[in-house]
């Protein structure tokens, strides 16, 4: 039988379908081969990179130890290989790291923690990574905030920071020498359907790194996010990488549900910005105690950070007093202190326009007695300048881009917050209550005198009254009990010098790790050397200091 | 004062005698070998005495302060207004020490008047610190510009409270505070003006005057004048505003109208400094062409007396060319005209200092010289900038003098040693590398190792009370204040062609060879072309300083053996391993101990033949 007239145009037109389908098949297929292709094509080129990528410090390595080999005698020599080999591996380190995360992401194991973090603990993280690499090329780094609402936020802050700090790294290696970086960080709400009238527990939280480099072409921009591209670029020819940083940067960004934009012009300089969606902590948040309405005095010269400091501690409560200049700080200071009504703390800036800031940190220190709390705010590394700062008297350091929180909580930490102490500026800031010092001093006078300047820092002294009392001291005491001894040296029965050499003599685990301080006016470089001699680690000069003392507790117990 | 105090004074005095060496009179030079070497002795027996003065008498008293008696404490004022007063600078360091002690003392008594007075004075004792540095970039003097400025800022800051203040003295302490917040330089020009200028209106003050009329108010008001009046010297032409120069103008012009008076009283000319400071505002506000300006200090400088050592005709001597010098430099298109003058005006002054007397040497003219010094020009046919600091060391600081001599033939022996081995070892630097005989190079490498240690310590002619007349070891902080003569001699020797070559053997002789200690940071090996003969330089100037030179302010004291050891012990840390190497041969270290002997000899040859001269 045959069919009907239906099934006869079916069957005239399946052909035609078919062949269509089959030409789509081939197209697609065709396609795929191309793709596979050139996924394999850039594998293979990837391949050839890596393996030039890895070369090149792998020869570095080689080399720099063949040369420290080769001058095993000159230190400085040796010195210098170690750090470009140091430098080498780091780059190798990396370069294996980036190949390992693209695997994770292609295989579909790589999984984001959900945690409380604080955005002023990553900028901060961020900054000091990126920072010391913009500085070796003299960059202008500057990193921004804008309107911070939410501090304590959720998410996987290793895997922030490491979209972050990825394509700040690019900003710097795409940069040439003394080239500029701006970094920003900003929070928007986020418009979600909720209950009414109930605000989002999320915000936007934006992050825009624009930079004057050597930017891309738009051929380039196309397939940024394509893992294994690189810019090639000839002004920059020495830059190595997987070329798999963007890739996994825009992965990442994805996974946190937000987006990555780009825009860039060759010649001038490109411009990221992340928008990703962040939850907001609900705990983390910390208990501040801050003295509300006093106040505290602010040297910066700088307008614009002067303004953000002054709002932050308004906010916080507290009621600043702006000077531009170190000079007219110690003229306020030196009113207040003589009418009574210190101040509970001073915050530097980093820069003046008349004088150090340590200079005038210094100063204040000595004005204003050893318990009044200085803070830095600064943009600089605080490893790098903690040794200076803390000689200087600082007693707390607010990084930059500062965050209201860090500054309060800093300063809460310092002040008596109760609000209700009498403020003469003798507030402790220290408390090493706990901690133990043998104070060793014949005149009674002197013996008070420290006392009370070791009082306020909670520190438990006990007193000798001569060399040989403190040796019977210190051996009675169990190991590791004193954390400091106060050596005076012109003392009756033994004097200083003697009592330190028979500590150190002595056969128990905290002879030789205890550390002893000479208080003395002999203050000859002679005298400081024979005080080393004796096996005392440190000096302090008579009529004593209280900066200095306050140093000294806070290099060996803070 | 105590009899402590007095002594200690007495040797002081002294000591400037015996180190400074004594004319030569008829005295043969084997006379003259043993006299400097009794000197010597004595010089060791008085550092000694002078040490265990202050151990016995003064630091006692600081140990137990707060039990002193108020006798004891103005005793201890009195001691040290007479380490330091207007005339002379006997010894600023103590004179810091123990107003800094005092302050303390008044700081934890809650003394107001107490600490009014301490701040004043720690503040002039910086100000003294200060004007050693004029050499020095902004930047690397500015903490001690700032620490002097602190201290009377913060006595200025008790003005508010004037009226309560019921003490004449603490009042005056306030007032001098408040117009020194001026002194030194400011990151602004304008800003010294502008402080002087608020100090005037303060003193002028009707309603302050009246709170103490005891004052001496009108000697205030014209000593703020002349600070105005000389805030030309430190202040740039085109940082100052039309009124900035109207502020100066005014107060010249009240200062030379007096000058001129009392003058015609005395029959005699007003200051050449008030006379100088005059030509310059007419220039300054357009009154007068540069080269007006420059024909009137010209006149100016020819007025002076090559035979008078007043500090006027001082300044008219040495000041007045470095303001000439600063001009040219300024203005180099007045160079070709004036050329033929600046030649002859430096040659002026070489003989001006080659007379001068013992006596008159006093700090203000070493602040002359290093003004000098900083804007020395050099010329085709006139003075070198090396010939000009090798005559000043020789005349002005024989101590140092002998040092850089001795270091200097030292270095040369150990460039011989180094060269019969190794020829190219020095091939690092341009001018030396260029050289393709054997012979010569190793000339140019010698006469090129004497010249570093001739120059080496040129920084030090800024500090020369620090080195030469301190009778005692160095505090901490002299300590510290000393390790500027690296960056200060660098800065004076990079700055003229005839010394740029030894500008990095003067920054980086103290800087340990592995980076790790020494000083200053600024100095980088690995870049520096110079750098092994900056390390031939720092081991035989640490040699030098621990056998001989150095051990009054440090204390440490090592004979030849004993360095020798220490320095090979610190092979790869301070020391170059390339040189401490060949230290280990006992020929090399024995022929170095030679090079030093003969060195010092030769040293005290020419100073004697030089003075001998005179």
């Amino acid at each position: 039988m045959e069919g009907s007239g239906k099934d006869k145009r079916k069957e005239r037109k399946e052909p035609k379908q078919r062949m269509a389908q089959l030409e789509q098949m081939n197209e697609a297929l065709e396609a795929a081969l191309k793709a596979a292709e050139a996924a394999n094509q850039a594998k293979s080129i990837f391949l050839s990179n890596m393996s030039h990528d890895i070369r090149t410090p792998m020869n570095a390595i080689m080399g720099m130890a063949s040369i420290g080999l080769a001058h095993i005698d000159e230190k400085a020599r040796v010195q210098d290989c170690l750090q470009k080999i140091q430098t080498a591996s780091a780059h190798l380190m990396s370069l294996v790291n980036d190949v390992l995360d693209m695997s994770r992401i292609d295989s579909g194991r790589l999984s984001l923690n959900e945690e409380v973090f604080s955005l002023a603990d990553l900028v901060h993280d961020i900054a000091v990574i990126v920072r010391p690499q913009a500085e070796q090329k003299s960059q202008e780094l500057q990193i921004d905030i804008g309107c911070i609402r939410e501090e304590y936020l959720m998410g996987d802050p290793l895997r922030l920071r490491q979209i972050m700090v990825n394509i700040i790294g690019n900003a710097v290696k795409y940069t040439l020498d003394e080239g500029k970086i701006l970094v920003w960080f900003d929070q928007r709400p986020l418009e979600e359907t909720g209950a009414f009238g109930q605000e989002s527990d999320r915000v936007w939280l934006d992050f825009i790194c624009e930079d004057n480099g050597v930017g891309m072409s738009q051929e380039f921009l196309e397939r940024i996010f394509v893992p294994f591209e690189r810019v090639n670029n000839s002004t920059i020819s020495k830059i190595e990488g997987t070329g798999l940083g963007m890739a996994i940067v825009k992965n990442l960004v994805e996974r946190m549900g937000g987006q990555i934009h780009v825009e860039s012009q060759e010649g001038e300089g490109s411009k990221f910005h992340v928008e990703l969606p962040i939850s907001i902590a609900k705990k983390g948040k910390r208990e501040r105690n801050l003295p509300l309405g006093q106040s505290v005095l602010v040297v910066e010269s700088n307008k614009d950070r002067a303004s953000q400091v002054i709002a932050y501690l308004k906010a916080g409560g507290l009621v600043p007093v702006h000077v531009e200049s170190g000079l007219k700080a110690v003229t306020w200071l030196t009113e207040e202190q003589y009418e009574g009504h210190m101040p509970c703390g001073m915050l530097l800036g980093q820069e003046l326009a008349d004088m150090p800031v340590l200079e005038l940190a210094g100063h204040v220190r000595q004005l204003a007695g050893s318990g009044f709390p200085i803070l830095l705010v600064s943009e600089e590394d605080w490893a790098k300048i903690e040794y200076p700062a803390a000689r200087a008297g600082i007693n707390a350091f607010v990084p930059c881009p500062l965050f209201k929180s860090r500054l309060l909580e800093t300063l809460s930490d310092l002040v008596n917050g109760d609000g209700e102490a009498e403020n003469t500026g003798e507030a402790s800031n220290m408390d090493y209550s706990g901690r133990h010092v043998l104070l060793v001093e014949d005149n009674e006078l002197n013996q008070e005198i420290a006392l009370e300047m070791l009082s306020v820092t909670g520190v438990q002294v006990e007193v000798a009254e001569n060399g040989a009392q403190a040796l019977e001291q210190f051996e009675k005491s169990p190991i590791g009990y004193f954390d400091v001894i106060f050596m005076d040296i012109q003392m009756p029965i033994m004097n200083g010098y003697e009592a330190s050499k028979a500590i150190r003599g002595l056969s128990r685990a905290d002879a030789e790790s205890v550390w002893i301080v000479a208080m003395t006016a002999n203050a000859f470089v002679e005298d400081i050397r024979l005080s080393r001699e004796a096996g005392m680690n440190d000096h302090c000069s008579k009529p004593v200091d209280p900066k200095r003392l306050q140093e000294i507790l806070r290099s060996r117990l803070g | 004062m105590q009899p402590y105090q007095e002594e200690y004074i007495k040797n002081l005095k002294e000591l400037f005698t015996l180190t400074g060496g004594r004319n030569i009179g008829c005295r043969t030079y084997e006379e003259f070998l043993r006299d400097l070497s009794d000197s010597r002795v004595q010089a060791v027996e008085m550092v000694k005495r002078n040490m265990q003065l202050l151990r016995d008498g003064l630091f006692p008293i600081l140990d137990h302060m707060f039990e002193a008696e108020e006798e004891e404490l103005k005793g201890l004022e009195e001691f040290a207004g007479c380490l330091l007063d207007t005339n002379e600078e006997l010894d600023v360091g103590l004179f810091c020490q123990i107003h800094r002690a005092l302050l303390s003392l008044a700081r934890q008594t809650k003394d107001r008047n107490g600490m009014i007075r301490e701040l004043y004075w720690l503040g002039i004792g910086y100000y003294h610190w200060c004007n050693k540095l004029i050499g020095l970039k902004p930047e690397e003097s500015e903490a001690y510009t700032t620490q002097m400025r602190l201290c009377f800022t913060e006595a200025a800051a008790y003005l508010k409270y004037f009226d309560e203040i019921e003490d004449a003295e603490t009042r005056g302490y306030i007032l001098r505070s408040r117009a020194n917040m001026a002194l030194g330089n400011f990151k602004v020009p304008g800003e010294k003006i502008r402080m002087v200028k608020r100090s005037l209106e303060i003193i002028q003050d009707a309603e302050y005057q009246k709170i103490e009329p005891s004052l001496p108010w009108e000697r205030y008001v014209y000593m703020i004048h002349q600070q105005m009046a000389s805030s030309i010297s430190y202040t740039k032409e085109e940082s100052m505003t039309p009124q900035d120069v109207a502020d100066i103008m005014d107060s010249v012009y009240i200062v030379y109208e007096r000058q001129l008076q009392e003058a015609a009283e005395k029959k005699t000319r007003p200051s050449i400094r008030v006379q100088f400071s005059y030509y310059a505002i007419e220039y300054y506000c357009g009154l007068d062409t540069l080269n007006g300006l420059l024909t009137k200090m010209e006149r100016l400088m020819d007025q002076t007396d090559p035979e008078d050592f007043s500090w006027d005709n001082m300044y008219g001597m040495i000041s007045l060319p470095a303001f000439y010098s600063q001009f040219l430099e300024q203005y180099p298109e007045k160079m070709p005209e004036r050329t033929e003058y600046l030649e002859s005006i430096y040659r002026k002054v070489l003989d001006y200092l080659g007379s001068f007397p013992r006596e008159a040497e006093k700090e203000m003219m070493f602040f002359y010289l290093r003004q000098l010094s900083c804007t020395f020009l050099e010329t085709e046919q006139g003075t070198s900038y090396k010939e000009f600091l090798m005559k000043l060391q020789m005349r002005f600081a024989p101590v140092i003098y002998v040092h850089s001599w001795v270091v200097g033939k030292a270095a040369v022996e150990f460039c011989r040693i180094i060269m019969e081995e190794e020829p190219d070892f020095f091939d690092d630097i341009d001018h030396i590398r260029g050289l393709s005989q054997r012979e010569e190079k190793e000339k140019a490498v010698l006469v090129y190792a004497m010249e570093c240690g001739m120059l080496h310590d040129t920084g030090k002619m800024d500090f020369v009370n620090l080195y030469a007349k301190t009778v005692r070891q160095w505090f901490e902080e002299e300590y510290e204040l000393a390790h500027l003569h690296t960056i200060s001699g660098e800065a004076y020797l990079a700055a003229r062609s005839s010394t740029a070559d030894y500008a990095a053997v003067a920054l980086g002789h103290h800087l340990w060879y592995d980076g790790s200690l020494g000083y200053p940071k600024t100095y980088h090996r690995l870049e520096c072309q110079y750098r092994q003969m900056v390390d031939v330089i720092g081991l035989v100037d640490w040699l030098d300083n621990v056998t001989n030179a150095n051990f009054f302010h440090t204390g440490v004291e090592k004979n030849f053996k004993e360095a020798v050891g220490e320095a090979i012990d610190l092979e790869g840390r301070r020391f170059s391993p390339l040189l401490t190497a060949r230290l280990r041969e006992k020929k090399v270290a024995e022929r170095l101990e030679k090079a030093f002997v003969e060195g010092r000899r030769e040293a005290y040859r020419r100073l004697y033949d030089e003075r001998a001269s005179v």
